[in-house]
């Protein structure tokens, strides 16, 4: 019989119990423990579930998906016991590393309007959208959380003798595509370059999938603390890891848990210096702007990218300036950033249309190709060629391909994997659009226009400290589809217009280039974390 | 994940015990042994409970479901599936009372399993052998059904083509598609029960054909299913087959999907001059699998 299968299997298993082992027997150095190893059967979490304390095991222990025990002596005879219970998540099928989200499917009592009409659909939910909006504050605290350091009568707690380089914890969401985890791998990059080793920790369980463009280096660890370790027990992973692996900062990039571990830093490691970057204030509930806001005064720096959100934390949650530091996510290449030199012509007889998005509502996939059906029908009118590139990957994909189908679009527009040379295609294209339900300061309108394409966004975030007024349409799906088509249309007929809009951009781009960019305000940080680490 | 791998053989059985025991021979010759072997007795007349049960007193993986009443090859699979995912088995091995797999067989169908996932990712929802009629040439009414892209990975030693329907004779399926798509459904009673469970977890993945497994159906002759063959004798299943068809498409295709169906029905028939008394009670069988809408019952 062929035991090919058998040893790949086994030979998953052990490696997934390696990396479980690690995390609990850093948590409980001298406990008795006793794991009970189960084969999930999904490919993303373990459901681990700890028991402190005597257990005794159950039929519920030993089903089919049993894979066995595992027993790991404590310190002593009478150490205490703890029972992990958990399942080693299966390999994932390649549909699932393309995509793990279900494909979307209208809100089944709207399916029929869905069906006549994607807009209509579109404008309610945008509609529902707007009145959550609306209600949000009433809901979620939007003060600050106080923090009293404590009499000096009382010796605070100091940092521990080490021999251990110093290090930095960056907690990201997850280890996918997105702005904010651009925006964390440059971080995870610049630490290193500092001086400083780094340990990587996502917060939502997912597979990962970026998680091979960490830097192949042997001072970068990610610990898969999002698929074995269950919230309530990260603050005691990170107190074990901090003082073992001498953790000079913590970087949060999204990762709710570590907010909920400023409290445990500040009171026992106060040394620790304390950063997080956020991005976009979300409608639903504020996102993580108001996390950050509410957890101001536990944190040592509030790293921004946009004078929106600089605004927002001193504003609201009345954070002090020398806190809140503006660094945006552009490069400067040699102290350089250089002018766009934007391509598009009035007059051209061509139009290629380019949109750079994870296909999930926020993105507003259904007016993507609603707009660039409006934009067909102009294009015939104006006797242009049109053709347009949609990237990106998500739920959306099949409803986007079906409605694309559906409307002839099939042969004028390309869909792309999100692996896409987006750079090389925004240098073919004339128009990025964007239409949106938040954003901070979208990273690929940078991008587009250092490739010389003009992008139309909605005007939601920051995206007005980018893009000239007639670049920003309503987010409402009638009237941004509407605002798109006359913008482009304008931009073609009139080049006065067009040139206008040009020096805009080039204007705005002239202001955010003055401000100082994300690295150089995160290096200095973490510079001065390695040098009060060997100082001490 | 070949990690777990406890199987359990499913035989549902009616009145059979003579060929019965030639299948518990021949799982007993089996170079990967069922871990259990449960034979589904719908409640037979003959001597098949003795039977069982004295072989049961040797061998202790086989277990005797004795069902009350005769709820059909249909009905027998579900109470079977049903009992053996119970009993924790991460493979069911299903097939009938008069079907002899080869030494070798059931191994087959889980390397084959293991292997195609373990090579190319995906995970077959099932595994079929060749079924063989007592001449050795196919048996006529046991062909699987391949999908478009049955060839995606067959390879000269692997020829394992993606199918999407088979019957229930030495099938393999993996505890996570019964987990994920429920039981068959027993409510069906005899025919096309293995074709819509089939078809039903192939959603998630087609299965694979896998050659090198066989078996030999012990059947008086060897015929398939073609609606041009009913006479008097069969007509009570091909009634069946009828009703249970036509729910299936129903529920998968809609309305156009059964007139195409009856279309097909129609065509098989007249071409082979069945009496039209016979067909009207086809068509009937037809007009009742409208409204026949039984439940997909959950495995737990």
């Amino acid at each position: 019989m062929s035991k090919t299968a058998s040893l790949a299997a086994s030979s998953y298993i052990e490696s997934q119990i390696l990396e479980f082992r690690a995390i609990y027997e850093r948590i409980f150095t001298t406990q008795h423990l006793r794991y009970i190893v189960e084969l999930g059967i999904n490919a993303v979490w373990s459901k681990p579930e700890v028991i402190e304390g005597v257990y005794i095991p159950g039929p519920q222990d030993l089903g089919p998906q049993f894979l066995g025990t595992i027993e790991r002596p404590g310190l002593r005879e009478d150490s205490p016991e703890v029972t992990i219970r958990i399942s080693i998540p299966r390999p994932p099928l390649p549909s699932e590393t393309k995509q793990t989200d279900a494909p979307w499917r209208p809100q089944a009592r709207l399916g029929r309007l869905f069906a006549a009409s994607p807009m209509a659909y579109e404008y309610i939910r945008f509609q529902a959208e707007m009145r959550r909006k609306r209600h949000a504050g009433r809901r979620n605290r939007m003060t600050a959380i106080s923090f009293n350091k404590g009499a000096d009568l009382l010796p605070d707690a100091q940092r521990p003798e080490t021999t251990q380089r110093p290090a930095a914890l960056i907690g990201m969401h997850w280890l996918e595509t997105g702005g904010a985890e651009k925006l964390g791998f440059d971080t995870i990059r610049w630490a290193l370059e500092s001086g400083l080793r780094v340990f990587v920790v996502a917060s939502v369980p997912s597979l990962q999938r970026y998680a091979d463009r960490l830097p192949d280096h042997p001072d970068v660890t990610f610990i898969r603390l999002d698929r074995w370790l269950p919230h309530h027990l990260w603050a005691r992973f990170v107190e074990k890891l901090v003082l073992q692996e001498n953790i000079a900062l913590v970087h949060n990039h999204h990762c709710i848990p570590f907010y909920e571990l400023l409290p445990l830093l500040r009171s026992r490691m106060p040394w620790v210096k304390t950063i997080d970057s956020t991005h976009i204030v979300e409608h639903a509930d504020g996102g993580y702007p108001r996390i950050s806001g509410v957890w101001s005064n536990y944190l040592d720096v509030q790293h921004v990218i946009s004078g929106e959100l600089v605004d927002y934390m001193q504003g609201q949650f009345n954070a002090p300036p020398s806190k809140v530091v503006l660094g945006r996510m552009l490069d400067r290449k040699d102290g350089q950033i250089p002018m766009p030199d934007l391509r598009l012509q009035a007059g051209q007889k061509t139009l290629h249309v380019a949109f750079v998005g994870r296909m999930y509502y926020q993105k507003r996939p259904v007016v993507v190709v609603e707009t660039l059906r409006a934009l067909d029908v102009w294009a015939k009118k104006n006797n242009v060629a049109f053709s347009a590139t949609m990237v990106g990957e998500g739920p959306f994909e099949h409803a986007v391909t079906r409605l694309l189908r559906r409307y002839g679009l099939g042969s004028k527009v390309a869909q792309l994997p999100g692996n896409t040379d987006v750079p090389a295609l925004l240098e073919q294209s004339d128009i990025l659009i964007l239409p949106s339900n938040n954003e901070g300061l979208a990273l690929v309108c940078y991008e587009a226009i250092t490739h010389g394409c003009i992008p139309i966004s909605s005007r939601v975030g920051s995206q007005d400290e980018l893009l000239p007024d007639d670049l920003l349409v309503p987010a409402q799906p009638y009237q941004g589809v509407r605002q798109t088509v006359f913008a482009i249309d304008r931009m073609f007929n009139d080049n006065s217009f067009l040139q206008r809009q040009k020096d805009g951009i080039r204007a705005k781009w002239q202001k955010l280039s003055a401000d100082p960019t994300a690295e150089e305000v995160l290096k200095p940080i973490y510079r001065a974390a390695v040098e009060d680490a060997l100082g001490d | 994940m070949s990690v777990l791998n406890k199987t359990a053989a499913v035989i549902v059985t009616f009145n059979r015990s003579e060929k019965l025991m030639k299948v518990l021979d021949a799982l007993a010759a089996q170079t990967m042994r069922p871990d259990i072997v449960l034979v589904v007795n719908n409640a037979s007349t003959d001597d098949t409970a003795e039977m069982v049960e004295a072989r049961a007193k040797t061998d202790p993986s086989i277990r005797h479901l004795k069902l009350p009443s005769n709820v059909g090859g249909a009905g027998g699979f579900h109470a079977g599936m049903k009992a053996a995912y119970q009993m924790g088995a991460q493979y069911f091995w299903i097939s009938d009372d008069d079907a002899y797999p080869e030494p070798d067989a059931i191994e087959r169908l889980y390397s084959a399993l293991n292997e195609f996932q373990s090579q190319n990712e995906w995970r077959p929802s099932f595994a079929c052998s060749r079924v063989e009629w007592i001449d050795g040439s196919l048996c006529e009414m046991n062909c699987p059904r391949t999908v478009w892209d049955w060839a995606r990975f067959v390879q000269p030693d692997k020829p394992w083509a993606l199918v999407d329907s088979c019957s229930f004779v030495s099938v393999m399926i993996p505890r996570w598609a019964v987990a994920e798509h429920g039981l068959p459904i027993a409510d069906y009673f005899i025919w096309f029960d293995d074709a819509e469970y089939t078809r039903r977890i192939a959603r998630s993945y087609p299965g694979i054909f896998v050659p090198e497994s066989r078996v030999v159906h012990d059947t008086p002759d060897n015929r398939g299913v073609n609606f041009g063959l009913v006479d008097e004798k069969s007509l009570w299943k091909f009634k069946y087959g009828a009703r249970n068809e036509t729910s299936f498409r129903r529920r998968e295709g809609g309305l156009m999907n059964v007139l195409a169906y009856a279309y097909g029905v129609r065509n098989q028939m007249r071409a082979n001059d069945v009496p039209h008394r016979l067909r009207r009670e086809v068509y009937g069988s037809i007009i009742k699998g409208l409204s026949f809408r039984p439940k997909i019952e959950q495995a737990e």
